[in-house]
């Protein structure tokens, strides 16, 4: 699916630089659910937001799906993000100014699919994330749980090949948290990706795969054997 | 604590710079505008206040009342009306005096001038005081051969010289005399409705051979003011006004039957209402009155400006209270009362306010001369004067809390424990929502007075280029051909001009273009019951004139050297009893008026009129031109005759080809060289034309200046919300990007949600845009048609629309191109 290779970021400031990624080399497979650890600050969200192509690095190649993205400007990145990435964040970031499923439909408004369709995909998710009966509610309405569910709807009525989810359990309790584990992992067993950034253990053993990073270095790689 | 405030105030000021800059430099805009309007207006108002009987003089104006036309107003009276007041209300008028104006050929040793000097009655210096720097004023208009003249008039022919004592020699029609200068007075102040640089004493017997100037009862050419005794109401002399008219005036013709009364009515007006007539002003004062539709125009159009620049205020207050709930939480926290933080935000914004009005003085005394010239007065700001100051702090104390008030009371009734445990402040719909109310308004005031300047503008244009039923362009009317001195010369010099390069075509005529002088005849036409009798207006014109004019026959001929009859009879010429016969031209509205079906129906038509002393005239109608618009523009076409005589011949109309400058040079060499006495004078026949629309013009460069300025405070106003709103919804429009938004999807996004306002603003302007100019448009007869309001309209919204983008255009650009991580990352 993609590959990073000799990735670097760099962020500059007046007075300092900050080396956030330095020479990451990652591969990641169609269908692999890997949970990114870390203590804070080691770069992280940093590498999220580049594999999300929120960001473009400093030096270095990212392919994805076969096509080295690393060069291209914003608007070329925009197209290839909003056909094949989906997010999900720590604090949910939907709009308050609308109702679920408006925040749902968001994803899909930007992908020239008529109004019938849309409607029908997003009541779709919202089954699938059983938040339906909520549909007309404002975000400030619903709990951080459900919250989370309608970004994770969010994330996915697009059919995105790739979900990046950064701390998604950040800021729920335990049972919410399992929660959107479990819808996260049977996403991945549709087929879909995940990369997710976490610092629960418990939460990344949902993961195949664990990648450890240290100031911007990946450490270690551990492939948690088979079920 | 008051220490606190201001610090807190200042500091606030000073870290918010681009939302304390869009307030002060609206609010300074909005209040030098005012400033300045109040100051016109107080001037305007100020007319003839300062004379000391000023609450005692009135002006005696005359109404003719002509069967089956317009009542013609008037701002003068008949010469003898002043005797006759005297006997007629003995015990209740005091004085009375006469201003008549004439033309004047003034010789200093060698030199000629040509200057209008005033006739007037000793009485005068009765009724009006003037600063006499030198000399006697009193004995002056007691004296047939002396002259009073003002400070300018003096030092433009006498420089530092002493003028007391000079002569200079004044020929006016047969009457030539030497006139010693008896008293030199200031200049009078710019606000009276009086006007002019010197007095010369009304000797009747000078003008026995004109007496039309003073002594006939026909003629109305003088400005005749008066004052009443102690203690006499005015009404009293209003309620016998008729009788006064039956008593003095015999009605003119016979055979129109009825009271004098019935036809001419006098009225009485104050001096100090003449300014601001509230009938409007009039044609005929000594100097261009104001308007009172235009006093309240601007006082409209100034409150408006402030009105919008008080809405930023508000807009900006309330969109920014969110902003600092955090600290009036704390202070709420710490024990401040609601109204203690009441007090300091009306304290803030009355500051703003201030610092605003600071500014506004300023550009008042930057502006104010270029302003003055524009209104055509020399306006002074006097900052000591207590009623400014009460007014402009008035002024700020309004602006001030209106534009606090609201975000005060929301602000202060925040609940402390909500702000500060919510991380983020949303704001409440209800402070939205009057700001999108508020922002409609300033839009809707905008778009309307964009609508009204276009309107004014395109009326001006229209009129301008009205078709006026002959030829306008390339044509000149050479003047004063008719004075002692140049009228014995007139018909060689005519035919001299005839025979000038670039000269096309030569005519005399009494009146040219746009002129105002109204003549009038009654005449006679037969009817089913025997006789019928109409007012005519009359013009009189030479063989050329129609030519020369370029206006057609519709039927009939022209008159024509062939016919004897063609010429006009003179009374004074003919024999008692002598049957008159002549030949006339008319226009269609006389066609109309006579009661013919048709031009063709008119041509060999008799009618009947007198030509002077007494002596009657049968008038054989051979031509019928179109209707013209000769007499004015902005009037009605009225009937009108056209006599074949040379009476009166003032004006030398030419018609040339090719340089105009060229032909003027040898048009004026020819004169100099032919005529000494008469200095030289002409005019463009359209440029006079266009003389007439000066006043739109004016208007309209107003209303634009207006209309720009309200355009820009308003977008002022609005690029500080479309900056908060951005603020604001950072992590919406970061969101909608993480969503595939593209930044033209964004952009689109902010653009629309500032459209909707505007384009309410627009279905609430036009119709009201559209109603006020339509109103304003049935001041003239001949005005653009209703349906070109509608393409302004959308003009002005797609102007308004366009602006409001490119004000929020830029803000939204640079907001959709910042990097949506950013806004999402601290949350
Ligand atoms: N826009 C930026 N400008 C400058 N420095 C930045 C920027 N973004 C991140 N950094 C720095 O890069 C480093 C990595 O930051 P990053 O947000 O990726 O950490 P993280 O691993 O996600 O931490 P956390 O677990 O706290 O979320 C940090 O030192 C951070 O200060
Ligand atoms: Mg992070």
């Amino acid at each position: 699916m993609l590959k990073l290779h000799n990735l670097s970021k760099v962020y500059r400031t007046d007075e300092v630089e900050t080396a956030a990624l330095n020479s990451v080399n990652i591969e990641i497979e169609s269908g692999e659910f890997v949970a990114i650890m870390g203590p804070s600050g080691c770069g992280k969200s940093t590498l999220l937001n580049i594999i999300g192509m929120l960001d473009s690095p400093s030096s270095g190649d990212y392919i994805f799906m076969g096509e080295n993205v690393a060069p291209y400007g914003e608007a070329k990145l925009s197209n290839i993000r909003k056909q094949h990435i989906g997010f999900i964040f720590q604090s949910f970031n939907l709009i308050d100014e609308l109702s679920v499923e408006e925040n749902i439909e968001l994803a899909l408004l930007y992908h020239n699919i008529p109004a019938s369709e849309r409607r029908e995909r997003v009541a779709h998710v919202m089954d699938k994330v059983g938040i339906a009966h909520r549909a007309k509610h404002m975000p400030s309405q619903l709990s951080g749980g459900q919250q989370q569910r309608v970004a994770v709807a969010r994330a996915v009525v697009g059919d995105q090949a790739m979900i990046l989810a950064d701390e998604p359990t950040g800021n729920l309790d335990s049972a919410h948290g399992q929660e959107v584990m479990e819808m996260l992992q049977s996403l991945n067993e549709e087929g879909t990706t995940i990369v997710m950034v976490t610092h629960s253990p418990a939460h990344a053993d949902y993961a195949r795969r664990t990648i450890n990073l240290f100031d911007g270095h990946v450490v270690t790689e551990n492939l948690r054997a088979a079920v | 604590m008051f220490q606190n405030y201001i610090n807190v105030a200042l500091r606030n000021l000073f870290k918010n710079k681009l939302y304390s800059a869009i307030n002060i430099i609206g609010l300074a805009v909005g209040l030098a505008a005012c400033i300045m309007i109040m100051l016109f207006v107080r001037d305007e108002l100020s007319y003839d206040r300062f004379w000391s009987k000023a609450d005692n003089i009135y002006r005696l104006n005359t109404t003719f009342n002509p069967p089956g036309r317009e009542p013609f107003v008037t701002v003068m009276a008949q010469g003898p009306t002043k005797h006759a007041l005297k006997t007629y209300f003995p015990e209740e008028v005091e004085h009375v005096t006469r201003f008549n104006s004439m033309r004047v050929v003034m010789q200093k040793e060698q030199d000629v001038f040509s200057e209008i000097l005033m006739w007037t009655d000793p009485e005068t210096v009765d009724i009006f005081d003037f600063d006499v720097v030198a000399g006697d004023l009193r004995r002056t208009l007691n004296d047939n051969a002396s002259l009073a003249i003002n400070e300018t008039f003096a030092r433009k022919y006498f420089g530092e010289e002493d003028a007391i004592g000079q002569t200079l020699t004044l020929s006016v029609y047969s009457l030539k005399r030497d006139y010693r200068i008896g008293a030199v007075y200031k200049d009078l102040p710019h606000n009276t409705v009086l006007e002019f640089q010197g007095m010369a004493m009304i000797d009747e017997k000078d003008f026995v051979d004109q007496e039309w100037e003073f002594t006939q009862w026909f003629s109305v050419n003088n400005y005749v003011y008066f004052t009443l005794k102690p203690g006499v109401s005015v009404e009293t002399i209003n309620q016998r006004l008729d009788g006064f008219t039956n008593q003095f005036i015999e009605i003119p013709d016979a055979a129109l039957g009825g009271q004098s009364s019935d036809y001419i009515h006098y009225s009485t007006q104050p001096i100090t209402d003449i300014q601001l007539d509230p009938a409007g002003a009039r044609d005929g004062e000594m100097k261009a009155t104001g308007d009172m539709a235009t006093v309240i125009t601007f006082s409209a159009i100034a409150g408006l400006i402030l009105v919008i620049a008080c809405i930023n205020f508000m807009n900006l207050a309330t969109a920014k209270s969110t902003q600092r709930a955090r600290e009036v939480a704390l202070r709420k926290v710490l024990g401040a009362k609601r109204r203690q933080l009441v007090t300091q935000f009306l304290g803030e914004s009355v500051l703003i306010a201030l610092i605003g009005l600071v500014f506004g003085v300023v550009l008042v005394e930057v502006m104010l001369p270029s302003f003055g010239g524009f209104v055509d007065k020399e306006l002074t700001f006097n900052y000591l004067d207590p009623l400014t100051i009460s007014i402009l702090l008035g002024l700020v104390a309004i602006v001030g809390v209106l534009g606090g008030v609201y975000p005060a009371l929301i602000l202060s009734g925040f609940r402390p424990a909500y702000v500060l445990k919510a991380n983020k402040s949303s704001e409440s719909t209800g402070s939205a929502r009057l700001r999108n109310v508020l922002v409609v308004m300033q839009f809707a005031i905008s778009i309307a007075l964009i609508v009204s300047t276009g309107v004014v503008y395109g009326q001006k244009v229209y009129a301008t280029n009205m078709d006026p039923g002959f030829n306008k362009e390339n044509l000149i009317v050479v003047r004063n051909t008719g004075r002692s001195g140049a009228i014995d010369k007139r018909d060689a010099f005519k035919e001299q001009v005839a025979r000038l390069p670039g000269v096309k075509s030569v005519a005399f005529s009494s009146d040219a273009p746009a002129s105002g002088n109204e003549s009038n005849n009654t005449v006679r036409v037969p009817s089913e019951e025997g006789e019928r009798s109409v007012l005519i207006g009359s013009h009189r014109i030479d063989y050329e004139f129609f030519d020369t004019y370029e206006i057609p026959m519709l039927a009939g001929r022209a008159y024509s050297r062939e016919y004897a009859l063609d010429v006009s009879p003179n009374g004074f010429a003919a024999e008692e009893g002598a049957l008159l016969q002549s030949n006339l031209i008319v226009n269609e509205g006389a066609v109309r008026r006579f009661g013919f079906a048709s031009p063709q129906d008119a041509i060999g038509k008799i009618v009947k009129m007198g030509v002077g002393n007494g002596r009657q005239a049968e008038f054989t109608i051979i031509g019928v031109i179109p209707d013209t618009k000769f007499q004015s523009v902005r009037e009605v076409m009225r009937p009108e005759m056209y006599f074949l005589a040379p009476y009166g011949f003032n004006n030398l109309n030419v018609r040339y080809e090719g340089n105009p400058t060229e032909v003027v040079g040898r048009i004026e060499a020819l004169w100099k060289s032919m005529i000494t006495e008469v200095p030289f004078a002409y005019d463009y026949v359209d440029d006079v034309m266009a003389e007439e629309f000066v006043r739109e013009e004016n208007q309209s460069i107003l209303l634009a200046i207006f209309a720009g300025l309200a355009v820009v405070i308003a977008c002022l106003g609005l690029y500080g919300l479309a900056s908060f709103t951005a603020e604001r919804r950072t992590k919406e429009i970061g969101i909608r990007k993480v969503m595939g938004a593209s930044v033209f999807d964004i952009v689109r996004l902010l653009l629309w949600q500032f459209s909707k306002p505007v384009l309410l603003a627009n279905l609430i302007a036009w119709p009201i845009a559209i109603w006020g100019m339509l109103t304003w448009l049935e001041n003239f007869p001949y005005r653009i048609e209703a349906w070109v309001l509608l393409p302004l309209c959308l003009v002005a919204g797609v102007i308004a629309l366009t602006i409001a983008w490119a004000t929020v255009g830029g803000n939204a650009a640079r907001v959709a191109r910042s990097n949506p991580i950013d806004a999402l990352r601290y949350e």
